[in-house]
């Protein structure tokens, strides 16, 4: 599903040319769950951010679904956040003035999803999720765990094939984090792709497949057995 | 730590120093010039018992003969003056120096006893005692004798008689409804501009009369006593009252030509006064946007809150002075800006005061304190807001403090959308109403100039009109006594015409047959005159007014006397013209009789349309051979467009400060509105990136950043629409002529507001779309 070729990502400062990917070949396939681990600063982020389109690599190839995706005209990379990519991020990024409801409905408006179906495919989350009762609240009302899930919730219910977290449990409690995980899991039993990114390697357990980045290289990348 | 915070953020802060300080420079102005208007002529010692005889919205002119009977028989009159341009600018010679040009006033020699003015040479009692003595003022004495003395010198009066100069008065300080360089009596005005029958006749009503009552004496029995003096009162004087001087300036009189006599508009002082409060609303609007927003934003970075509980008065103290201090710097600019703009502003729109004013200890200590209690005013609100403790504890968990903010933040921007609209409307419907002022006026204008005959000019109109005939491009040739702008004589008679008696009111001029040609005037009944003044000497051209006012259906024909005195004799109407505004328009059209006698004030050139280079040519060819006729007087040459746009001068004047002031008011809104856009967009990057990420297009993100804009400039538009229309109506209410109030006004304000505040908000929108969402969510 995901194929990139030499990927390079530097920054140029005045002096000197600041590497922070280097030479990034990684292939993940539909349906794996891939843990990125590695020390802070190590270029984790960025790559997440690449693979998600959000930011473009300064050279190399990357193929998605087997077409090329860099330099996306506005309206297909629109199109790719809406239909195939959805984020987590450590900070949860809900919106502070929308209700939990509005939060996890957003997505669905901008794909242009009609009012009476977005109803009942928020309503089908909220119930999986065991947050029907809080639908109502704010985001700052919530404890962490619960604003990540209403984070979650609203990454998959544009029904994405690739799931990207950055280092979604940072800001928890480790059973909080279980939690999370645990749903990160089941959903990849249903399918999904994901990658995520974290810290704990407890947490990278989770994942089938673990690599660990070190100063913008891949130093290890190894298959769990299961 | 002021000018730190100024530093940190310096595209706002230099939004709210700017906006302020050119609101307060356009109040400073506003104030100080409606300061000057308002006090006008408060400084006569006698000039609460100073009252001017006439009827002030028919008519003030009065004849020379009344001031006779006056002395003789109304008791309760101390002393009475009258007054009276000279009708033609002359000119003062000084030995063999150039001569100079100069206003002239003539008054009774009891005039310095009615109004205040301080001598610098000479004694202003007995100044005007002697004929053919002249008072005048320090500008002209240095024109005319330079540094020199100029008491008990001489000087010639059209190149003929010799005035002797008494005294020299300082101008006054303040503003007043009189002005003149020169005054001399008006037994010397006998002397030297004898003029018909005009110290014997009732009819001849030349002067106005002004008269000082002898204390407790009531002015409305005195004018009584003055009205029985008349053997025949005159139509336009049957309601004649004694107005007090002191509110003369602002009653609508007409007077006509270079009057000593002017009059303001109190219509227009408020309205430019509300101008100048809405820019400063706008101004202060800004402040509070832009000072709250900067302060919530500095506490939350900060982290001072913590300390607020125990310290909140610090935090009140800290945001109050910080207030002011920017205030003051404020006024300290605008002070100086003022200083450097008030030529242009003179120049421009007519505007004037005495710049030295906003310099004094007492204005600059008046405005501190104002400036003070505008700056504790206006910060008090944001810094209540930001020292209130509930406010500080929702900061963090920004719960609805964000709803309310923007809220707030609507409100006052929608204010000033309704300011802006308001104003755009305004400034439009102005325009409109000066287009249609001076657009048909019912006669050519172009392509004409106009040489005032000066004496010698005068003696000489064949020899100058056979010179002006050998030029190239000239037309038509035409002498009369009417120039735009210019003195018209007005009559008033009782006659019989055709068996029936009437009384008759009308302005009159002397006009040749080429008159009409030159003007293209149309003819509605009967003929213009001949070229030959030999058959076709006493005819009359009338207007239809005319014989609207004097209920004639068959005019063709129609004889009656003119002139008085040896002069008089029947004249018959041959012709009528349409209806054209020989005055301002905002005067009504009065009844016109156009005579084709000789005496004229003016020789007016006809010039055929060629290009620009050989017109000038031609009109400096012209002004050569005139002057050749007229070596002893300055020959005045002038565009006859120019001068017909001289009559709407107040007007133009009113409009250029008008959209003037308006500009000014739109361009800070927009500069508030933009700063308002940019801490919007500051706020929401975080809200804008997550959008983004769950699949909002660039345009989206515009679309949610400027709705809130566009719904306010919407409200605005349904609050504006009827405050607009309103005003305008009242405005339009003073004009005799007066444009429509038309829907597309009132359009086209609305769209160019919503426009400009799109424009300016989808710059910040776009730069906040477009950004990358991750350096927005990055983790920090
Ligand atoms: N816009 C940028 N300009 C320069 N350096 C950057 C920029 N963005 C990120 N970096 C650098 O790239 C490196 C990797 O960052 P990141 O991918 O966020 O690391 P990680 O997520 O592994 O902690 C960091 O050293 C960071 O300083
Ligand atoms: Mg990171």
């Amino acid at each position: 599903m995901i194929q990139l070729t030499n990927i390079d990502k530097y920054y140029d400062s005045k002096f000197q040319r600041t590497y922070v990917l280097k030479d990034i070949i990684l292939e993940v396939k539909e349906g794996e769950f891939l843990s990125v681990m590695g020390p802070s600063g190590s270029g984790k982020s960025t790559l997440l951010n690449i693979i998600g389109l959000m930011d473009s690599p300064s050279s190399g190839k990357y193929l998605l679904d087997g077409n090329s995706v860099l330099d996306l005209k506005e309206k297909v990379r629109v199109d790719y956040h809406r239909n195939f990519i959805s984020f987590i991020f450590q900070a949860y990024h809900l919106i502070e003035e929308m209700t939990v409801y509005e939060n996890i409905e957003t997505p669905l408006i901008y794909k242009g999803v009609k009012s009476h179906d977005r109803e009942s495919m928020v309503a089908d989350l909220l119930d999986r999720f065991n947050i029907v009762a809080k639908k109502d609240l704010f985001p700052q009302q919530l404890s962490g765990g619960q604003q990540q899930l209403v984070g979650i919730a609203r990454a998959i219910i544009s029904k994405p094939k690739l799931l990207l977290a950055d280092e979604p449990t940072g800001n928890l409690h480790s059973t909080q984090g279980e939690m999370i995980m645990e749903t990160l899991k089941e959903l990849n039993n249903e399918g999904m792709t994901i990658i995520h990114v974290t810290h704990n390697e407890k947490f990278a357990q989770y994942g089938k497949r673990i690599i660990r980045l070190e100063d913008g290289n891949i130093r290890s990348d190894t298959n769990r057995k299961t | 730590m002021t000018i730190r915070n100024f530093v940190r953020k310096p595209v706002t802060n230099l939004i709210n120093l700017v906006g302020l300080a050119v609101s307060l420079a356009l109040v400073i102005i506003l104030s100080v010039y409606s300061y000057s208007e308002l006090t006008t002529d408060n400084y006569h010692k006698n000039g609460d018992r100073v009252y001017l005889f006439g009827d002030l919205t028919k008519g003030i002119y009065t004849p020379a003969i009344l001031k006779e009977h006056i002395d003789l028989s109304v008791p309760g009159v101390e002393s009475t003056v009258r007054m009276a341009s000279a009708w033609e600018a002359p000119t003062f010679q000084v030995g063999n120096n150039d001569p100079i040009t100069s206003d002239l006033l003539f008054a009774d020699e009891d005039f310095f006893k009615l109004l205040t003015y301080h001598p610098v040479e000479g004694n202003l009692e007995s100044a005007l005692k002697e004929p053919m003595s002249v008072v005048i003022t320090t500008m002209l004495s240095e024109k005319l004798f330079g540094s020199d003395q100029a008491v008990g010198k001489t000087m010639k009066i059209n190149n003929d008689k010799e005035l002797t100069v008494t005294a020299v008065i300082e101008a006054p300080k303040a503003n007043s409804c009189i002005s003149f360089s020169a005054i001399a009596s008006v037994a010397t005005r006998k002397i030297v501009f004898p003029n018909g029958d005009e110290f014997t006749e009732w009819g001849w009503c030349n002067y106005q009369t002004f008269m000082l009552l002898k204390k407790g004496i009531n002015p409305d029995e005195t004018a009584k006593k003055i009205l029985a003096l008349y053997p025949e009162i005159p139509p336009d004087n049957s309601a004649a009252k004694l107005n007090p001087f002191t509110k003369l300036y602002f009653s609508a009189f007409n007077v006509y030509g270079n009057s000593y006599l002017h009059h303001g508009d109190k219509k227009k002082i408020m309205i430019l006064v509300m101008v100048a409060a809405l820019v400063l609303m706008i101004a202060l609007v800004n402040f509070i946007n832009i000072f709250s927003s900067q302060w919530l934003d500095k506490i939350k970075q900060t982290g001072v809150m913590k300390i607020i509980g125990a310290k909140r008065s610090t935090i009140l103290l800290n945001v109050l002075s910080e207030a002011f201090l920017l205030f003051l710097v404020a006024l300290f600019i605008a002070i100086i800006l003022v200083g450097m703009i008030n030529p242009f502003i003179q120049n421009y729109t007519g505007i004037r005061f005495n710049p030295q004013f906003i310099y004094s200890p007492g204005f600059i200590l008046l405005s501190i304190a104002i400036v003070f209690v505008l700056s504790i005013l206006f910060s008090i609100i944001p810094a209540l807001r930001i020292s209130s403790s509930n406010a500080i504890d929702n900061l963090k968990k920004t719960i609805e403090q964000p709803v309310s903010n923007s809220f707030f933040g609507g409100v006052l921007v929608t204010t000033q959308f309704i300011i802006a609209i308001v104003l755009l409307a305004f400034t439009v419907l102005v325009q409109k109403q000066v287009n249609f002022g001076s657009s048909d006026l019912g006669f050519n204008q172009n392509n004409i100039i106009g040489i005032k005959l000066t004496p010698q000019l005068n003696g000489k109109k064949e020899v100058l009109k056979k010179l002006l005939q050998e030029k190239p491009n000239v037309e038509r040739i035409s002498f009369t006594q009417y120039y735009p702008g210019k003195q018209i004589s007005h009559w008033g008679t009782h006659q019989d015409i055709n068996g029936v008696k009437k009384q008759l009111s009308f302005d009159t001029f002397n006009a040749d047959a080429t008159f009409f040609g030159v003007l293209g005037l149309q003819l509605t009944q009967g003929r213009f005159y001949s070229e030959d003044l030999t058959t076709d000497t006493k005819k009359m051209v009338v207007n239809e007014t005319f014989l609207r006012e004097n209920k004639m259906e068959n005019p063709i024909g129609a004889k009656f006397v003119m002139g008085m005195g040896m002069d008089a004799g029947l004249s018959e109407i041959i012709g009528v013209v349409k209806d054209f505004h020989y005055k301002a328009v905002n005067e009504p059209i009065v009844s016109l009789v156009m005579q084709n006698e000789p005496n004229a004030f003016y020789c007016l050139v006809s010039l055929q349309t060629t290009d620009f280079k050989s017109l000038h040519r031609t009109i400096d060819e012209i002004k050569t051979a005139s002057s050749q006729l007229s070596p002893s007087f300055p020959v005045e040459i002038s565009f006859f467009d120019q001068a017909v746009e001289n009559m709407y001068k107040s007007e133009l004047e009113f409009q250029r400060t008008f959209s003037l002031f308006a500009g000014c008011a739109i361009v800070i809104g927009c500069m508030g509105i933009l700063a308002m856009s940019l801490f919007m967009c500051q706020r929401r990057i975080k809200e804008i990136g997550i959008r983004k990420v769950n699949g909002a297009t660039i345009a989206e993100v515009i679309t949610l950043l400027n709705k809130n804009f566009v719904k306010w400039v919407a409200i605005a538009f349904v609050i504006a629409t009827p405050i607009a229309w309103y005003t305008m109506h009242k405005w339009l209410e003073d004009f005799a002529y007066k444009t429509e109030i038309s829907w597309w006004i009132f359009m086209v304000s609305g769209m160019l507001t919503l426009g400009i505040a799109l424009l300016t908000v989808s710059w910040q929108s776009w730069k906040a779309a477009t950004r990358n969402p991750v350096e927005a969510l990055r983790y920090e």
